[in-house]
């Protein structure tokens, strides 16, 4: 176990350090923060345009950073050499292949968390703000503190971030994405804690966020199949051509007799049936987890076979 | 009982292209043994096949013909590999990762337990003068640098085999003398050392034995001492039978 939390790690760290994770972390929490403020359309149920801005920008953000963490971690260590440095030593390359890839896994379980709080936050303050603008309460300053709150936490984090980095000399990308990650849950519970003049038609901060849970963990297991996928193909592909065919899984997964074995994403997107008041429960997306582990299983198998047949010279 | 480290017996490598033709022909045919408390040389010119046999000793690559065993066991056994520490031709690391991490992150693969993964590394950082400077990140570091931090690494485990691919490649004039003094402790301590490198003064002054490839075959293979004491010339000893030895195989003259 030791090996496996040692190459875990660093591939999170490493994914976590790319500038490109802090610019997409930075870009999907601000996109879900601001999502409110565009309340002219409310898709005929308050609250739901941010609840699918938050879902959106798990599916793009989320599945870019899968897909290039994933290659990146697997496809460029075999290409710079890390992989055989570490390959010489006592591990098996199956578990070299599983270990980084449950790296990778594990920050973009960070993002999932972090932006599902975000979204809970950003709905239920537009959804109250809404019905306070309905006569329905006298809550209509709920969205400013709660905008104040999601926006000027992560903008502390960044600050922080930085601050770490010019007087710790901590790794600025890592501790950016970790601190904003964790300014999410912390801008929740201090929204939660300022709007407790609540209407009463509204469902509450708490539900809110367990309502959102199961929809954002079966998108995560999409992501996490798109993890295995690209890794996979990044133990005998470049980056471009593993590109190409992550690009072109997407499209032939929408083609029936290829669904079974290409990571389908229709598969995991539930969030429609959370539509005018609609519930999914954790039994709902068993199915969809089932798929995920089972895909993701598969696409790992593939890999650790290619990898093992590899030379690595 | 058998007390070779490695033992190569007509070792053949051919790497192929996509349609599996041949592509080059790295290896034709090398024998070699290493024995326990070696401290044994792989020299040659470039593309003479040193590197192709190290990563098959490291059971990175599979032989076309021939056999390679690693304390008698296949190379690509765990129980054998986790005897070994290896230091690359060039110093790879993960460019985000500080030096502590960098060695932590070895430790962890060679299965150390915390306290003395933490131990091992202040220790070999400490070693390698580079205390000041074990928690930043080895991307913004010289190559000598990142270097050190490949042969900490490469010693965390305190291995019985250490493979150095080119260990003083890189270095300063000063720092190749400490990687010279250290392979001298390390080979003192019982550690079996196989190393490859152009700088054969280097080889002469700390390998016990040497093997010279060249165009893939074994052309030459003694005792360091034996070679010396048959030169006309020992400070060059090495230096003229590798030019013999190789001049011979490439029909130049010596």
């Amino acid at each position: 176990m030791r090996r496996f939390f040692a190459l875990a790690r660093t591939a999170a760290v490493e994914s976590l350090a790319e500038p490109l994770t802090a610019v997409l972390f930075l870009s999907g929490f601000a996109v879900v923060h601001l999502a409110p403020a565009f309340h002219y359309h409310q898709f005929g149920e308050a609250g739901r345009l941010a609840r699918e801005c938050g879902f959106s920008a798990l599916l793009v953000f989320g599945l870019v950073f899968a897909t290039a963490a994933a290659m990146r971690t697997i496809g460029r260590e075999l290409e710079s050499g890390t992989a055989a440095a570490a390959l010489a030593l006592a591990v098996p390359r199956p578990l070299f292949l599983v270990a980084k890839l449950a790296g990778v896994a594990g920050s973009l379980a960070l993002f999932t968390g972090a932006i599902a709080c975000a979204t809970a936050l950003s709905s239920s303050s537009g959804a109250i703000a809404a019905l306070a603008r309905d006569g329905h309460g006298s809550t209509a300053q709920v969205w400013g503190p709660a905008l104040a709150c999601g926006v000027g936490l992560t903008l502390g984090a960044f600050a922080l971030a930085a601050a770490a980095n010019r007087f710790l000399r901590a790794r600025f990308c890592w501790t950016a994405c970790l601190l904003i990650s964790a300014a999410q849950p912390l801008a929740f519970i201090l929204a939660m804690a300022m709007g407790r003049d609540l209407p009463p038609s509204f469902e509450g901060w708490t539900a809110s966020l367990l309502r959102l849970l199961p929809a954002f963990s079966a998108l995560a297991a999409g992501c996490i199949v798109f993890v295995s996928f690209a890794g996979a193909l990044a133990t005998r592909l470049a980056p471009a051509p593993v590109t190409a065919l992550v690009a072109a899984a997407i499209v032939l997964s929408f083609v029936h007799p290829l669904r079974a074995i290409l990571p389908d994403i229709n598969r995991f997107w539930l969030v429609d049936r959370l539509a005018n008041g609609g519930m999914l429960g954790w039994m709902d997306v068993l199915p969809a987890l089932a798929a995920g582990a089972l895909l993701s299983l598969l696409w790992l198998t593939v890999g650790s076979i290619l990898l093992v047949r590899r030379e690595i010279s | 009982m058998n007390d070779a480290v490695i033992e190569i017996h007509g070792l053949v490598k051919t790497f192929r292209d996509f349609w599996l033709r041949p592509l080059a022909s790295a290896l034709r045919g090398v024998d070699l043994t290493v024995g326990r408390g070696d401290v044994f040389g792989l020299l040659g010119p470039n593309g003479s096949g040193k590197s192709t046999t190290i990563k098959l000793i490291l059971g990175l690559l599979r032989p076309t013909a021939g056999e390679v065993r690693l304390f008698g066991l296949s190379p690509r056994s765990r129980r054998a590999r986790a005897r070994l520490g290896y230091l690359p031709e060039l110093s790879y690391l993960h460019p985000f990762l500080t030096a502590r991490e960098t060695v932590l992150y070895y430790a962890g693969l060679s299965g150390l337990d915390r306290r003395t993964s933490r131990e091992r590394a202040a220790e070999l950082l400490s070693r390698m003068g580079l205390e000041g400077s074990a928690d930043r990140a080895v991307g913004g570091f010289s190559k000598g640098m990142a270097r050190k931090v490949a042969f900490a690494a490469a010693l965390v485990s305190h291995p019985e085999l250490l493979v150095l691919d080119e260990p003083t490649s890189g270095l300063d004039p000063l720092a190749t003398r400490d990687v010279k003094e250290l392979i001298r402790t390390l080979a003192a301590g019982g550690m079996t050392v196989l190393v490859t490198s152009h700088q054969l003064f280097d080889m002469q002054d700390v390998c016990t034995r040497v093997s010279i490839l060249s165009q893939g075959k074994v052309v030459g293979e003694g005792a360091v001492a034996d070679i010396v004491a048959a030169s006309a010339d020992p400070r060059h000893a090495l230096e003229d039978y590798f030019a013999a030895a190789v001049g011979a195989k490439e029909g130049n003259p010596a």
